[in-house]
């Protein structure tokens, strides 16, 4: 493989991941309009849950169960979905905003546990000599990366359908109905927190698949991995996209990844090193710039809600 | 491109009989690349960091280049994330070809590129700053197959030594402030076992997290039990803050400090009359030619002494890089990894940092005469595990606020420390 | 004990300032603006910009380490943060606002903002930690195991006055009035005679400018970086929560609790988790009485 397709490949990989990830919280802010400020918290529970089944046993670790991937991929999805139901269930039924603060909150205290609580997580040292799933059954990394390219590839189609399926079931046009409407959709006799919380919850166990295939991917896991700064990315990805389009929502993810790592790649060609530390931060700044305009200008996102999915919820 | 045209006139200068005039041809490049924090939590030390890196290429282009041609620098920024500097040195291996990847600043960012990036594509890379004990465990495994290196010591002579100059200067209880970082726990962790093993009480072990707005209840805590003096190990901006909390708050000044604190900056933050009892370590050299060399060069370039941490660090470990590209004849990671074997440790001639000492050392080199680099930290042995041990010096801080350089820890001296707390 | 008591009264004092401006704009606005704590963050480092443009840090009013021109420049930074606040608002949430659009777009959008003014601050004053002024104030031993800064007094009392003269301005000016209505009573729209785009107006002003000078007390006991807002925003969202969104009294009892219970955490738990204080609160309060301590403000929780 050349150079450059090689690259590639590895890009497609990551960018895939947070693919998975969007497509969560599309089905939890696109659809039904719940806010979820610590995406990266979901994330890390997917991640290190993922870790701590599948790493080998260490001394002074209470993790390192061994078991076979699949299963430790599995077990963080559902370590997500639980933590999800428990932010879920002391916020859902108050105030929308309150799930914005908690999620938010909780992205710290997870992040202070995996800094903190050594035993469990190895502390800043973080898991290492996970063992990347199937590796030894390739010759090269190169031909490794297309195979777990391919999974990915599966993986994402997965996740998509399933979503697409939830989403233009009945149950999907009620989550529609009550963001659009909420007071109409409760004089339907609606219970409207406990179908938030559904979708809350469905919507983070994506979110943790996404950290289960980082840490198979990297074979690596530490807390620098779940910086504040990857909840902005993940959502400039989704309103890119357009919050209420999973395809959007994978093209956003792959299109803002690319334009993050190419600026980097511009930035260290281009300017001088003296000024790279202000080009970082500009990047950051970015960010935060385009998730604003697009809402004020673009709030659909800029390809926008399908209409199918609109003429269907009415 | 650029690569195979190199080859090609390599190949072309061997066929010719004049293999020692192949760096006189012009117009190839090999690429380097680093990958180090310029933005994110590191940022405060990472460009200085990146610019030792540059000038070190800059005195190898000086000298001639490396293995032909004249070397192209390539600076990546991780932001102090391991995502993106996974990335960044994908590209710098996939797309610039580089075959020697130097940094990452932090472990967490390190280890992802090493295990995902550098092994899987066979290319060395060495870190100036990653401390963790966690890569010797890696490389105990075979998980690095050769392909990492780091050019500072691991955290644990380092703490040996403290705590036997702790003892040394009569300090009975001692507290610990660390950063909670691979880097603060596995020196903290040294000290606390040397230092009661040398009959010493440690009071107090608080780890505090980097970028807090305030360490007061972390200082709180380490001035329970009345110790008589503190060990902090932290980077400069957040010690400044510990520091400045821990005196304000009646704390003794009789202060042990980690390595990363020897920067002006630090200095300046905390105020020089709080640190006269003040007693550093770091790993260098206390003098000689290679260290002039290199602090030379520094203040003809940058116009100002090279205080900071990582900026010694991380010259050699591209020198390392480039000597063993010289060595190799070829821009091959896995012949570098090879290469820097021979051109450390050993018994051959002693060459030096900076433009002549590497053109000193290409000449040895093409003469096929063996040499051994004696760097900006001292002279400079790779374990197995591509771990160095080197000398440890102590510093301290004038009246006027300028560091200076105190006693000084031969190997054979850190290695009869160590034997001393640790008869294992 | 003695000593953690006294941090948690400093910290406390602090968190309540940013805290009050949070409430009124939870209550008002009606929405919960996560860039809030941002304020505090670009109010300190204003102040900073006019010490430096000012130059000295001269005559200090012993034994407090600074004088006049702290004082001056945390004027000028209030003023400059009232400024970014109506900005804001006029360029981002009013236009949010007028289109109707969903409240939870607005914190969304309060979200970006977080970041963008973050990263100004990062951008223009750098990311390494800096100080009013370099000197140590050192602290005076006033009891066994408690020692206090002679600021941390300063700091306690302008907190006391800056909270009595808004409880005036609350409750006797017609504007005040207006504020506290529309704040405690979620039902009501418009107070009969008084614009509402200018209660919109005094309720930013007011927030900014008592951010900016817990940013500067901030800054003059601690210390300046950028992520000091960052850091502060859960335990702002926990004090204004926990003394019922809206009250303004409630909010500085929230704050010195939180401050507290921070404090006296770290007897109990490694100092590591000390962050997560305010969560654990946040979700207690959200879990057992989710109107707040001070509940008949209905605004706070419960089925819209």
């Amino acid at each position: 493989m050349s150079g450059f397709a090689s690259y590639l490949v590895f890009f497609l990989i990551v960018a895939s991941i947070y693919g998975v990830m969007v497509l969560g919280l599309n089905l939890q802010w696109g659809y039904t309009g719940l806010f979820n400020a610590g995406v990266v918290g979901f994330y890390a529970i997917g991640a290190y849950g993922t870790a701590i089944l599948a790493g080998p046993e260490r001394e002074a670790l209470v993790g390192g169960f061994g078991l076979p991937y699949p299963l430790a991929l599995l077990g963080g999805m559902a370590a997500t979905g639980v933590a999800a139901l428990v932010v879920g269930l002391a916020t859902l039924r108050l105030r929308a905003e309150y799930l914005a603060i908690a999620t938010f909150g909780t992205a710290i205290g997870v992040q202070l546990v995996a800094v903190n609580f050594e035993r469990l997580t190895g502390g800043v040292n973080g898991l290492i000599g996970l063992t990347r799933p199937g590796f030894a059954w390739f010759g090269t990394p190169g031909a490794y990366n297309l195979f777990f390219l391919g999974v990915m590839a599966v993986l994402v189609a997965a996740v998509f359908l399933a979503l697409e399926a939830a989403v233009r079931s009945p149950w999907g046009r009620l989550l529609k109905a009550v963001r659009e409407d909420e007071t109409a959709a409760r004089s339907l006799g609606k219970n409207i927190a406990r179908l938030r919380l559904q979708a809350f919850v469905l919507g983070s166990i994506p979110i943790g698949l996404a950290g289960g295939l980082y840490v198979g991917f990297i074979g690596y896991v530490s807390p620098l991995d779940f910086l504040p700064i990857l909840t902005f990315q993940v959502w400039a990805m989704l309103i890119v996209g357009g919050s209420g389009n999973n395809a959007g929502a994978l093209l956003g993810a792959v299109g803002v990844w690319a334009l993050w790592t190419m600026s980097g790649l511009a930035i260290s060609r281009l300017v001088p090193v003296a000024w790279q530390s202000q080009a970082g931060a500009i990047q950051v700044l970015l960010i935060g710039l385009l998730i604003v305009v697009v809402l004020l200008v673009r709030p659909q996102g800029l390809l926008g809600e399908r209409a199918t999915v609109s003429r269907e919820a009415e | 491109m650029t690569r195979s045209l190199c080859l090609a006139l390599i190949a072309g200068s061997v066929l010719a009989g004049s293999a020692g005039l192949a760096s006189a041809q012009t117009g190839c490049t090999h690429n380097i690349g680093a990958v180090l924090s310029i933005t994110g939590s590191m940022a405060a030390i990472g460009s200085a960091i990146g610019d030792a890196a540059a000038l070190a290429v800059e005195h190898m282009n000086a000298a001639g280049g490396a293995a032909g041609c004249q070397i192209n620098f390539i600076l990546r920024d991780d932001q102090g994330a391991p995502n993106v500097g996974i990335d960044a040195a994908k590209t710098l291996v996939e797309i610039e070809r580089v075959p020697v990847l130097l940094g990452a600043i932090q472990s967490g960012v390190s280890m992802p590129i090493l295990t995902s990036v550098a092994v899987p594509a066979k290319v060395t890379q060495i870190s100036c700053c990653s401390s963790a004990p966690a890569f010797t465990a890696l490389a105990r495994e075979g998980g690095t197959q050769g392909y990492w290196f780091r050019t500072l010591p691991t955290s644990l002579p380092q703490g040996v030594v403290m705590a036997t100059l702790g003892r040394e200067k009569g300090y009975g209880r001692t507290a610990i402030i660390h950063v909670n970082s691979d880097y603060g726990v596995s020196m903290a962790r040294a000290f606390k076992e040397a230092f009661e093993a040398l009959g010493g009480t440690v009071t107090a072990v608080v780890p505090y997290n980097q970028e807090q707005a305030s360490y007061r209840a972390e200082v709180n805590a380490a001035l329970q039990g009345e110790p008589d003096s503190l060990f902090l190990v932290a980077f400069p901006a957040d010690g400044a803050t510990a520091l400045r909390e821990w005196i304000a708050f009646g704390g003794p000044t009789r202060l042990l400090l980690s390595n990363a604190l020897r920067a002006d900056e630090f200095v300046r933050s905390v105020g020089a009359e709080y640190l006269a009892d003040a007693a550093g370590i770091d790993n260098a050299q206390i003098a000689g030619p290679s260290v002039d060399a290199l602090n030379a060069a520094w203040a003809a370039r940058f116009g100002a002494a090279p205080n900071g941490p990582g900026l010694h660090t991380m010259y050699d470990a591209a020198a390392v890089a480039l000597l063993a590209m010289e060595k190799a004849g070829a821009a091959d990671g896995t012949a570098i990894r090879d290469a820097i074997r021979e051109i450390t440790g050993g018994a051959g001639t002693e060459v030096f940092p900076g433009p002549e000492g590497f053109a000193r050392a290409k000449e040895l080199i093409a003469a096929g005469q063996p040499v051994r680099y004696v760097g900006a930290t001292g002279p400079i042995a790779f374990d197995a595990n591509g771990d160095v041990t080197g000398p440890l010096l102590i510093w301290g801080v004038a009246a006027d606020g300028s560091l200076t350089v105190g006693d000084y820890w031969s190997n054979e001296r850190v290695a009869e420390a160590v034997a001393a707390v640790n008869p294992g | 004990m003695l000593q953690a008591l006294a941090d948690g009264f400093l910290s406390g004092a602090i968190i309540a300032l940013g805290a009050i401006g949070l409430t009124l704009t939870m209550g008002i606005l009606r929405f919960a603006n996560f860039a809030h704590a941002e304020l505090i963050t670009w109010g300190a480092y204003m102040a900073l910009a006019v010490l430096a443009l000012t130059g000295t840090f001269a005559g200090p009013w012993s034994p407090l380490s600074f004088g006049l021109p702290l004082v001056a420049a945390a004027a000028a930074g209030a003023a400059a943060t009232v400024v970014l606040a109506l900005a804001v608002d006029r360029l981002v949430y009013r236009p949010l606002r007028s289109r109707a659009a969903g409240h939870m777009t607005l914190v969304f959008a309060s979200f970006g903002v977080s970041l963008v003014v973050r990263m100004l601050v990062l951008i223009a004053f750098g990311g390494a930690a800096t100080y009013y002024s370099h000197s140590l104030q050192i602290a005076v031993r006033v009891a066994p195991g408690l020692r206090i800064l002679p600021d941390q007094m300063f700091v306690l009392g302008l907190t006391l006055v800056l909270v009595l003269g808004l409880h005036l301005f609350l409750s006797r000016s017609r504007m005040g009035l207006a504020m506290r209505a529309l704040a405690e009573d979620p039902e009501l729209t418009a107070i009969h005679g008084i614009d509402p785009a200018r209660v919109v107006g005094w309720t930013w002003a007011i927030g900014a400018a008592l951010a900016a000078v817990a940013g500067v007390l901030y800054g003059l006991t601690i210390q300046l970086r950028p992520e000091i807002g960052f850091h502060l925003i859960l335990p702002l969202f926990a004090a204004a929560i926990l003394g019922g969104v809206g009250n303004v009294w409630g909010a500085v009892v929230g704050g010195f609790v939180v401050g507290l219970a921070e404090s006296l955490s770290v007897l109990f738990i490694p100092p590591g988790y000390k962050p997560a204080v305010p969560f654990l609160i946040l979700i207690a309060v959200l879990a057992l009485r989710p109107t707040g301590l001070f509940a008949g403000t209905s605004s706070a929780g419960g089925h819209r």
